[in-house]
């Protein structure tokens, strides 16, 4: 049953993408606004798999990196929602549900797995912890989204593209502040994240860092946003280097997935 | 019949459409006199700098165009000879869609500007205030006053850039979230840094900055705009708090280099800095544009954007005219369906008439019935003669909505011999019986 509807959530998850981002090229109001509503379809049905997954055995909202893809894949879609419908920023529909779909995508790929007895003994921690650091990479999807989309439009007036080309994405001004917000909220809830991680650890009386991608993984992510945003406030370092920068961080943070259970 | 008399940038030289321009006070008294004219019976008078249109309605068609044309030349105190050579002159459906297309910017020397909808507006509440109007040229100008906006706002003709200064501020939007609050520098002070200058600043940019080589003229150019002079020399720091730098000065090597620019940036802190370099031979390195964070068009640049924007307005105005078209139909068929009136109503006065004379003339032979049965008698035949009419009147109707209401309303004059008081189509036409709030009944 919850396999069945995943399947269903990824199809309209991937056709909503698919709707959405010829909207945006095409310059199509009605093909958004479909994208639009079977990706609030698709949100829905995930978030249901997702209250499934939690309700069925050890009540644990991450058990691995598949769980882990297809909560942080319906976090991102949400936030796209909010995003495309609170602000109407022309051209995020490029980026952010495509994004979502292939997280959702490898998540039905991925095997779902037990968590471990050692995990359960610390249910409240981590609770806290894949709450706060699932909903950090989400809004670190967002500054990622905004770094392509500002490459993307950067290149566009460098290269003097027509008009046209230029009005299908936000001001300049407008990526690059919508990005850094994103980067902050990230960035905080990644921090409380780690933090929440090494608490769980410690009273697990275990070592507090392993060389292990899980571990590895955010650390570094977390140096790249720390190094970002100390250097935007010190220097007020943005542009191409900001969003080359910020992408590298969020493929970083991604990449813990792979020390994940599978 | 519509008739509209017009000259516009096309058709007429400049000196000539300043003569016969008239002002908008004028027009009041103007529209009296025109309408005091034989066989005007509604007027409207639109004069802008680039076009002088007058529209009428008349019972003389055939006369309709010499009299204005005669009412302008006389009125403007300009040669008929010549008038009538730079004169256009469009009847019945075409007026109403060459309005249509004015009120739309179609016939614009700007594809597409804005500001004529407002002139036409102004032009109908003047006729409206000096009592010029009537029906038709009521319902004509609020179709294509709606329409216009209607079809402005679905095409969208008027979003693209077709000047160099509307092109610069549409980059510019292209940057920052918002022009408000936004720090121009602008480096010359010649005419179309200016004009550039004067349209950033009806943008509502927050502060503009001038500087040239002449500093008084910097001063001056700085007190027409509301902006502040700034000697020449202190234009590299300068470039630390703009955003948007607009030069055209008339030096022959670039005035801002690279390098200039690139010592500026640290103090930027990663604001993006806009150049609109409109000088030619350029005032900016073209290698400026390869540093992070600054973007630079020149001439050519802007004019591609320019050219784009047109071919976006031409597109626009094609679909334009297509919505343009419904709307005079719709209005030509109201038009059509409203001269019937007379027709119809002659037609019924015609078999009624007949069903009197034959009551008189069977007087003798009902003279036995009582007023009861008689009434009986006078009420059946009244009875048979509106079934007679429902069919034609039908048919004349749908008539009109084929656009063809014309020719059926002829046929149905000859076929019932009907007599139209006051000439052809009757004293009291459609429009003018709409005045009196006349049904066909």
């Amino acid at each position: 049953m919850t396999r069945g509807l995943l399947e269903i959530a990824i199809v309209l998850h991937a056709t909503g993408a698919a709707a959405s981002f010829a909207g945006e090229l095409r310059k199509r109001a009605a093909w958004t606004r479909a994208g639009a509503l079977i990706l609030s379809g698709a949100f829905v049905l995930e978030l249901a798999v997702l209250a499934m997954l939690a309700a069925s055995g050890p009540a644990v909202p991450v058990r691995g990196g598949a769980d882990y893809l297809l909560a942080l894949g319906c976090l991102v879609l949400g936030l796209h929602l909010v995003l495309s419908l609170g602000r109407g920023l022309p051209g995020i529909a490029l980026v952010l549900p495509a994004a979502s779909a292939a997280m959702v995508a490898v998540a039905l790929v991925l095997p779902s797995t037990p968590p471990s007895g050692a995990a359960l003994e610390q249910r409240g921690w981590l609770v806290a912890h894949t709450v706060v650091a699932t909903s950090g990479m989400a809004a670190l999807a967002v500054a990622f989204a905004m770094a392509i989309l500002f490459l993307v439009k950067d290149r566009a007036l460098k290269l003097k593209r027509s008009v046209r080309m230029l009005e299908r994405f936000p001001p300049l001004e407008t990526i690059d502040r919508v990005g850094f917000h994103a980067m902050l909220w990230g960035f905080s809830l990644l921090t409380l994240g780690i933090a929440t991680g090494l608490a769980m650890k410690a009273e697990l009386h275990r070592p507090l860092f392993a060389w292990s991608a899980k571990e590895v993984f955010p650390i570094l992510a977390w140096l790249v946003f720390a190094f970002l945003l100390s250097a935007r406030r010190a220097r007020g370092i943005s542009g191409r280097r900001f969003a080359l920068l910020a992408i590298a961080g969020f493929a970083l943070g991604i990449l813990t997935v792979l020390g994940m259970p599978r | 019949m519509l008739t509209l008399v017009g000259m516009n940038h096309r058709s007429a030289p400049l000196d000539l459409r300043e003569r016969a321009c008239f002002a908008e006070d004028q027009l009041e008294a103007a529209l009296a006199r025109l309408r005091a004219c034989p066989g005007i019976a509604e007027a409207m008078i639109l004069a802008t700098c680039n076009r002088v249109e007058i529209l009428v309605r008349s019972d003389d068609p055939a006369g309709a165009a010499a009299t204005v044309r005669a009412f302008l030349a006389s009125e403007r105190g300009i040669d008929l000879g010549v008038l009538e050579g730079h004169v256009y002159v469009h009847e019945g459906p075409r007026a109403a869609r060459h309005l249509f297309g004015v009120a739309c910017g179609l016939d614009s020397m700007i594809l597409g500007e804005p500001q004529i909808l407002g002139q036409v507006k102004r032009a109908y509440e003047a006729a409206r205030r000096g009592q010029a109007t009537g029906p038709v040229l009521d319902r004509l100008l609020q179709n294509a006053l709606f329409a216009a906006k209607r079809t402005r706002s679905a095409t969208g003709i008027s979003r693209h850039a077709v000047s160099v200064a509307y092109a610069a501020a549409k980059l510019a939007r292209s940057l920052f979230d918002d022009l408000r609050g936004r720090r121009v520098l602008l480096l010359g002070a010649g005419k179309i840094t200016e004009l550039a200058a004067r349209h950033l600043v009806s943008q509502g940019v927050g502060s503009l900055t001038i500087a040239n080589r002449t500093y008084a003229r910097a001063q001056t150019l700085a007190e027409s705009l509301s902006g502040t002079a700034l000697p020449w020399d202190d234009v590299p720091k300068a470039l630390e708090r703009v955003d948007i730098v607009l030069t055209g000065t008339a030096a022959a090597t670039p005035v801002i280099t690279r390098e200039t620019v690139r010592r500026a940036l640290p103090a930027r802190r990663g604001q993006p800095l806009l150049f609109v370099d409109i000088a030619v031979p350029r005032d900016v390195e073209p290698e400026t544009n390869t540093l992070a964070g600054v973007y630079l068009y020149d001439v050519d640049d802007l004019q591609e954007i320019v050219d784009d924007g047109l071919g976006e307005r031409r597109r626009a105005a094609e679909e334009a005219w297509r919505l343009l078209d419904m709307e005079v139909v719709a209005f030509d068929r109201w038009r059509q369906v409203a001269d019937l009136g007379p027709t119809i109503a002659a037609l019924r006065e015609r078999l009624h008439a007949v069903g009197r004379e034959e009551i008189a003339r069977f007087g003798r032979r009902l003279a036995p019935l009582g007023e009861a049965e008689r009434a009986v008698v006078e009420e059946l035949l009244r009875a048979v003669v509106q079934k007679i009419l429902h069919t034609p009147t039908v048919t004349l109707k749908a008539a009109a909505d084929r656009g063809e209401a014309a020719r059926f309303a002829a046929l149905y004059r000859q076929i019932f011999g009907l007599d139209l008081p006051g000439g052809e189509k009757g004293e009291g036409s459609g429009p003018q019986r709409l005045i009196r709030g006349g049904k066909d009944e």
